[in-house]
């Protein structure tokens, strides 16, 4: 469960020419500080999105010593919050080469630090603490930044706050204390949506979910879930991880095809980079799609970087297929420690009936009659009674619309009736509607889904590259034409 | 001693003397008194407030909610026990770390999975069984209702049958007794599907009926669209998915326009 937790920070890409020219990283750090401050002046929350971007690409680097020097340089030192913050940090040895940057820059500090500075100057401690392990000093950190969050009331700070809040469940995570801020939790949630947060309530709802998950209380997820406010994604990952918990939900809760849906979305909509989160997506929708009575094709175990992980639920499948139920069992009980690490056992078990039913098709597609005896015996049922057993097995597939067969209870023999001619039927067309309503809906959905940043373009660009830009638009233009050549 | 505790369980003491008896008047005016006395005790679910007499107020609130659930089983009141349920299943979760384990929790847990399956709600009884460990669910109490839900499932229902006689414990009698007439509904409605014809005495035997008689009260109540003759009873067959003769024109010209449309928007 935890390798899905890091795949925010693998999925932001180092995007911005300000990397490929490296000084210092405290050099970096004042200019995201920079960004910042203008984004808070501009009420713009996109350049906060953008400084903490950024930041994700520093965090490898971040030093005790460049961070201390950065606290120096936003905060005003011997305030509480600096003297607050710098109790978390490791002292270090100060002859580095930060040193003289840092005593330069602390020449000039500024008198009122801005919220989102302070704000931003918590994010980037509690993220160096949790990268350093120091999960008691995290906990601690983030308590406090959440405390001080409280009582900020401004929408450029929900960018941050949204990661403060993702953190700080985190480090809760990391030492095992989830229930324990469950309440905080609750509260922060009632908070944004109370100030129109949607970023924060997203986050925070995602959180809650987690730390329902974590102890299996799924009546109070999908309570909660249920009567939270929805609106549309403001993020991609939190999206997903949303659809993931809510794919999880409706499998406990039988809803099978739903959650098929829910979880396959949400192996698709997550980043690349987010290799172990897609895992188990996979191995969920793996099993779903057995409950449903499918069969999944071998290219979803083939998945590059999850065939290894994917193994167990692999021979799962084929047990299922073909509905060897001593395989089936020979199978859970190999990988039962795998299963159980997943929480995934309790659905295996479920799984138990479809590969009896799969059996049963196959043999009502073989036969054209035969006995309940034999069918006993086919599917290896070990009960006293088996053919009893067996009657009212296939009795209840038949009410199911499993298979298409009639039971002769006086010959006791199972008959199998010809499968009609679906060509005949309404069948295709409706297939063939949905198909193209799916696609229709697509399209409309990715043209609503295009969007475009205020001011975009106003701002500076320089001669370079709109030198580039113009390049390309003029290439894309001339691709355009020919295509359309070619079409006529 | 509290005075408040004291008279709980001097309440609590003639409460389950009467319990012992069957005297289910005396029990239920009993409980009701108690329920009222255990909102007084701020150490309780929800408010968990850590009071001197704690433990002793969980560890009495706790074995009175267990006996009230007991109590619902024996008075046959579903809703009354689902209620019970609830409010004593904060102790089992929320009072884990406080109290030391009940010897009653196992049977309990598995007495409320088996009303959910009696019930039906099968959802419900999944999300019961996701918050079971490993080792609850190896109890006897706990195994015995899985592997009912499992036959049930499977529509092995000779082997949920046969589950009767291998109760872990003397309350599950009661449902598995409602659950017997949801197998026999469960049969009837399989067989409709499953046979063309089926002669009365297997009828009888398939649906667990000692007698002719009590199969025709049945079929008259539950399915009177079944017909009776010569000894065999004949089921209706609802035709289905018949070839298709007429072309559904109003719905392909909806469908065709739409179509169209979309299309527009997209050139």
């Amino acid at each position: 469960m935890t390798q899905d937790v890091e795949m925010k920070e693998q999925a932001a890409p180092p995007s911005d020419s300000l990397s490929s020219t490296a000084p210092s990283i405290f050099h970096h750090l004042k200019e995201i500080a920079s960004l910042i401050e203008t984004g808070a002046y501009a009420r713009e929350v996109r350049r906060i999105s953008r400084a903490v971007r950024l930041t994700m690409a520093l965090r490898k680097k971040l030093k005790a010593s460049s961070l201390s020097a950065f606290l120096n340089f936003v905060l005003v030192p011997g305030s509480e919050v600096h003297s607050r913050l710098s109790s978390f940090l490791p002292k270090e040895d100060e002859q580095d080469m930060e040193v003289d940057t840092a005593t330069s820059g602390a020449q000039a500090p500024i008198k009122n630090p801005l919220p989102e500075l302070e704000i931003y100057c918590y994010l980037l401690v509690l993220i160096f603490l949790i990268d350093q392990k120091k999960y008691n000093e995290a906990k601690a950190c983030s308590s406090a930044s959440i405390a001080r969050l409280k009582t900020v009331n401004r929408r450029t700070v929900d960018v941050l706050a949204s990661r403060l809040y993702f953190y700080y469940s985190l480090c809760y995570e990391l030492t095992g204390d989830l229930a324990e801020i469950r309440g905080n939790l609750l509260a922060l949630h009632r908070i944004a949506t109370l100030r129109h947060d949607e970023l924060g309530q997203e986050t925070l709802l995602n959180l809650l979910l987690r730390n329902y998950l974590h102890y299996n209380l799924y009546d109070q997820a999908e309570k909660l879930r249920s009567k939270a406010p929805r609106f549309e994604a403001h993020s991609n990952q939190q999206f997903s991880r949303y659809l993931f918990y809510l794919g999880k939900i409706r499998t406990i809760q039988l809803e099978y095809t739903d959650a098929k849906e829910s979880l396959l979305q949400a192996a698709r909509k997550a980043p690349q980079a987010a290799l172990g989160f897609r895992v188990q997506c996979n191995k969920w929708a793996i099993i779903v799609r057995l409950l449903l009575g499918e069969i999944p094709e071998r290219t979803v175990f083939m998945q590059k970087g999850m065939e290894k992980a994917l193994r167990p639920y692999f021979e799962l499948t084929n047990a299922v297929r073909i509905g060897d139920l001593e395989l089936f069992r020979k199978v859970a009980e190999k990988f039962s420690s795998t299963f159980s690490s997943d929480g995934t056992n309790n659905l295996i078990v479920r799984l138990r009936h479809n590969v009896i039913r799969t059996g049963l098709r196959n043999i009502s597609i073989s036969y054209s009659r035969i006995s309940l005896v034999d069918v006993a015996k086919k599917l290896r049922l070990d009960s006293p009674n088996p053919v009893a057993d067996a009657e009212s097995i296939v009795s209840k597939a038949i009410r199911d619309g499993a298979i298409d067969a009639t039971l002769d209870h006086a010959n006791g023999w199972m008959v199998s009736k010809e499968t009609g001619d679906i060509y005949s039927t309404n069948e295709p067309q409706i297939a063939f509607n949905s198909r193209i309503a799916f696609c229709l809906n697509m399209h409309n959905e990715a043209v609503r889904a295009l969007r475009f940043p205020p001011n975009s373009h106003k701002e500076k660009e320089s001669a370079e590259k709109r030198r580039e830009r113009q390049q390309q638009e003029q290439e894309l233009a001339k691709h355009i034409a020919e295509e359309d050549d070619d079409d006529f | 001693m509290d005075p408040k505790l004291r008279e709980v369980s001097q309440i609590f003491e003639r409460f389950k003397a009467a319990f012992v008896l069957n005297d289910f008047g005396t029990c239920s005016t009993q409980l009701s008194q108690l329920k009222v006395l255990l909102t007084e005790f701020k150490s309780l679910p929800p408010l968990f407030q850590e009071t001197p007499n704690a433990i002793h107020e969980l560890t009495i609130a706790r074995d009175i909610y267990e006996h009230a659930v007991v109590l619902s089983v024996k008075m046959e009141d579903q809703d009354a026990f689902e209620r019970d349920f609830f409010q004593l299943k904060s102790y089992y979760t929320d009072a884990r770390g406080r109290l030391p384990p009940s010897p009653q929790e196992y049977p309990i847990l598995g007495l409320n999975l088996l009303r959910l399956l009696v019930q039906n709600r099968i959802a419900e009884f999944h999300t019961e069984l996701e918050l079971l460990s490993q080792s609850a669910l190896d109890n006897p109490c706990i195994k015995h209702a899985v592997e009912l839900e499992q036959s049930f499932m499977e529509g092995a229902y000779h082997r949920v049958l046969s589950a009767r006689q291998t109760v872990p414990d003397a309350n599950y009698a009661y449902f598995m007794d409602l659950l017997a007439k949801t197998v026999r509904d469960e049969i009837a409605g399989c067989s409709e599907k499953a046979y063309d014809r089926l002669s009365t005495s297997d009828a009888r035997q398939m649906l667990l009926f000692s007698s002719d008689q009590e199969l025709l009260e049945y079929v008259r109540e539950e399915h009177p669209e079944w017909e009776i003759k010569d000894g065999f009873i004949i089921f209706q067959k609802v035709k289905d998915s018949v070839p298709c003769k007429e072309i559904p024109s109003l719905q392909l010209i909806t469908q065709t326009l739409s179509y169209a449309r979309e299309l527009e928007r997209i050139v």
